[in-house]
């Protein structure tokens, strides 16, 4: 198949399924999902294996495009994407079982699942800026109903505020792309092709104001979207009360999806409004974001409030890899990409065969799982120190190239502190994991006895792999991919 | 024709005060709808005088779409009390708002007049007006407790984005109203569908009901 027949198809197979969801019977949606998932990371796989040897396909007059650093973000939620599909296989047969949803339930929920994976794979593709905003705001559209899957008030709550916050947040980015649009007027004409090619082609020619308006409300725009702070407040609340597998995805992959937006408008508006000033922004953002999670980490009691918060202080660390600009720390940042994003599903994975056992987020109300789910008790201990920065795992590499890029591009302030809030993070994270997983119990009746069923392990399992395997050696083709999408970056 | 235009840009943004200070949802959904076709009238005079087939499309299917259908579908899924009741309760009083919305105003104009801007074939003048518009929208959201009146908000400050596009190219305005048109179906679709949902967990439109989520 062709390159062009490829990017469609990566899109395609999600639309598709969720078009046979539609109609097809409750009792077949699981099948149906793990084959068109499956079929969808594959042609995901191939893409980024062409773009490893092409370096990038432009396809239907700049409409689609791909290059290294949208597959890095296309690897993340293809990857995210799959492994959700099996884990929810997994989470929904268990809440059928214990009648906690109904059979007629699967049907809303893979439908608008494949429509979630559907527009992030959109996003990763969108060569026209148009169209990237489009799928931007449709990954919200598809989730904010999965966030309130179980229907009672908390969750209703999560959902209106997540969709009224990133819905705001995707009107002001929307004014920064026409404003962006503005600012190429000058040198492009009335009417042009509103796409990254032709954009980064004048990047040096566009209005230095427009652009660097453009860029802020990008920033805030789509920033609200990937929970920098203060726009974050609707992260806490819909990734703590979404399905599990849900939550995976939101944190490890959509979130990844609005940073692609804003990386990408950085790429195009730093020549005219000068780098340094892009920078500052970002730096801003990341440093108050890092800042504000820590705080709520140290109080926090839900685990996943407490997951969901790491995914704010995360997000702050990439914008700040991404503010610093240099080679390290931009390589540190997109390696952040993928490291967060493993590791932030396999603990939505971990943390969710807990729901499922102890029907219960709140961390003092939960003890004794290496008795009750051994299997789980290492994903929860592994993913803890993982996803806090400990060795050897991927988001320690990550964290330690950023810090390093920061000292090497002599901002030794900025590198201290962020070692400092880092340091801050590091207990508040893995103490209440910790505490669930060896403090004494009362675990008598159904919670003494073993794990759930290997499909909700295996998932997570992977990812554990995956992380520790990329902190001890970053495979070549991702070393490749990470090199050739900060070299995007920085033209 | 300039000067047509320039009442119109006016009148969207009058319209939007009158949704900033609605009282009622049946006040805030009429004063959606009437900002929705007075700024597809603005894209019909745009067409008059330009003879760009774009800009009827766009006329003729904000008129279509903002100003009937949505307000349809609206007054649909909030019939009965909700639709008329008078909200008493509101994070923003009116006179308070409405000094706000003159101060968001004057900010976008003073924004707009700021950036270098190439007139193509509206002002600078109706850059401002329409960055006010979205300042509004945005604002009625935060200052109104009420869920579909914080959706009319949001729906206002999309038209004010629309009105932007227009500003910036009737082209792209044509691209950008397309994925407006599809985000606000989609998006009016799935808010309907929580503010149906919130009348049957909380038996209100009251989003001050739900405030459980702390920390």
């Amino acid at each position: 198949m062709t390159d062009p027949g490829l990017l469609v198809l990566v899109v395609a197979l999600p639309l598709v399924a969720a078009l046979i969801s539609l109609v097809c019977s409750a009792r077949l949606q699981i099948a149906l999902a793990l084959v068109f998932q499956v079929g969808t990371f594959g042609v995901a796989l191939a893409l980024i294996a062409r773009i490893l040897v092409v370096g990038r396909i432009d396809a239907f007059a700049h409409w689609l495009y791909l290059d290294s650093l949208s597959a890095v973000v296309m690897l993340v939620a293809a990857v995210v994407s799959v492994l959700a599909t099996f884990y929810s296989a997994g989470y929904l047969r268990h809440e059928l079982q214990h009648r906690v949803i109904k059979t007629d339930e699967l049907r809303k929920y893979f439908v608008l699942f494949h429509l979630f994976v559907f527009a992030m794979l959109l996003v990763t593709i969108a060569g026209n800026l148009g169209l990237l905003w489009t799928a931007i705001s449709a990954t919200t559209l598809a989730s904010a109903p999965l966030v309130d899957f179980y229907g009672s008030h908390e969750p209703l709550e999560a959902a209106w505020k997540y969709i009224v916050l990133t819905v705001a947040g995707s009107l002001l980015a929307l004014l920064g792309l026409l404003l962006l649009y503005q600012s190429g007027v000058a040198s492009l004409g009335n009417s042009y092709d509103f796409s990254i090619p032709v954009l980064a082609g004048a990047a040096s020619h566009l209005s230095p104001t427009l652009a660097s308006t453009a860029f802020l409300l990008i920033l805030v725009g789509f920033g609200t979207k990937a929970g920098l702070a203060p726009m974050h407040t609707w992260l806490p609340d819909a990734h703590s009360q979404a399905p599990s597998p849900i939550c995976a995805m939101l944190s490890g992959a959509e979130l990844n999806c609005a940073m692609l937006g804003i990386f990408r408008v950085y790429t195009l508006t730093a020549p005219a409004a000068g780098a340094a000033t892009l920078r500052t922004g970002m730096l801003v953002f990341g440093l108050v974001s890092m800042s504000v999670a820590v705080v709520f980490l140290i109080s926090q009691r839900n685990f996943k409030r407490l997951l969901a918060y790491s995914s704010v202080e995360q997000m702050g660390l990439i914008s700040v890899g991404v503010g610093l600009g240099n080679p390290v720390a931009l390589i540190g940042a997109l390696l952040l990409v993928v490291t967060h994003g493993f590791t932030k599903c396999l603990m939505f994975f971990a943390t969710g065969n807990l729901v499922l056992r102890f029907r219960s987020t709140t961390i003092p109300e939960i003890r004794g799982v290496v008795r009750a789910m051994p299997w789980t008790a290492v994903l929860l201990i592994g993913g803890a120190l993982a996803i806090a920065g400990a060795p050897p795992f991927g988001v320690f590499i990550s964290e330690f190239s950023i810090i390093a890029g920061a000292f090497a591009g002599h901002f030794w302030v900025l590198g201290a502190l962020v070692a400092a809030l880092l340091l801050l993070g590091f207990i508040p994270l893995v103490a209440p994991f910790h505490r669930m997983t060896f403090s004494n119990a009362d675990t008598g009746g159904e919670v003494a006895q073993a794990e759930l069923s290997a499909v909700t392990l295996l998932p997570a399992l992977v990812l554990l792999g995956a992380v520790l395997v990329i902190g001890v050696w970053i495979p070549n083709p991702l070393n490749q991919l990470l090199h050739h999408a900060a070299a995007v970056m920085t033209r | 024709m300039a000067l047509a235009e320039a009442v119109l840009a006016t009148l969207i943004l009058i319209a939007t005060f009158g949704l900033l200070i609605a009282r009622q949802v049946r006040g805030a959904i009429t004063g959606y709808a009437a900002q929705s076709i007075l700024l597809g009238g603005l894209a019909i005079a745009m067409f008059a005088g330009s003879r760009l087939p774009h800009l009827l499309a766009l006329g003729l299917l904000t008129i279509g779409i903002k100003g009937f259908a949505i307000p349809a579908v609206v007054r649909f899924q909030v019939r009965g009390p909700t639709y008329r009741r008078r909200e008493i309760a509101y994070y923003v009083g009116f006179p308070t708002a409405l000094l706000v919305g003159a101060g968001l105003s004057l900010v976008g104009l003073v924004a707009a007049s700021r950036l270098p801007f190439h007139p193509y074939l509206l002002s600078e003048p109706v850059l401002g007006l329409a960055i006010a518009v979205i300042l509004l929208g945005l604002f009625t959201t935060m200052a109104r407790r009420d869920a579909v009146l914080q959706l009319a908000g949001l729906l206002a400050a999309e038209n004010g984005v629309l009105l932007v596009g227009l500003v910036v190219s009737p082209e792209l305005g044509l691209l950008i109203e397309f994925a407006l048109v599809l985000d606000v179906v989609i998006g009016v679709a799935v808010m309907g569908f929580l503010i149906a949902r919130m009348h049957e967990t909380v038996a209100s439109t009251d989003t001050s009901e739900l405030s459980r989520l702390r920390g």
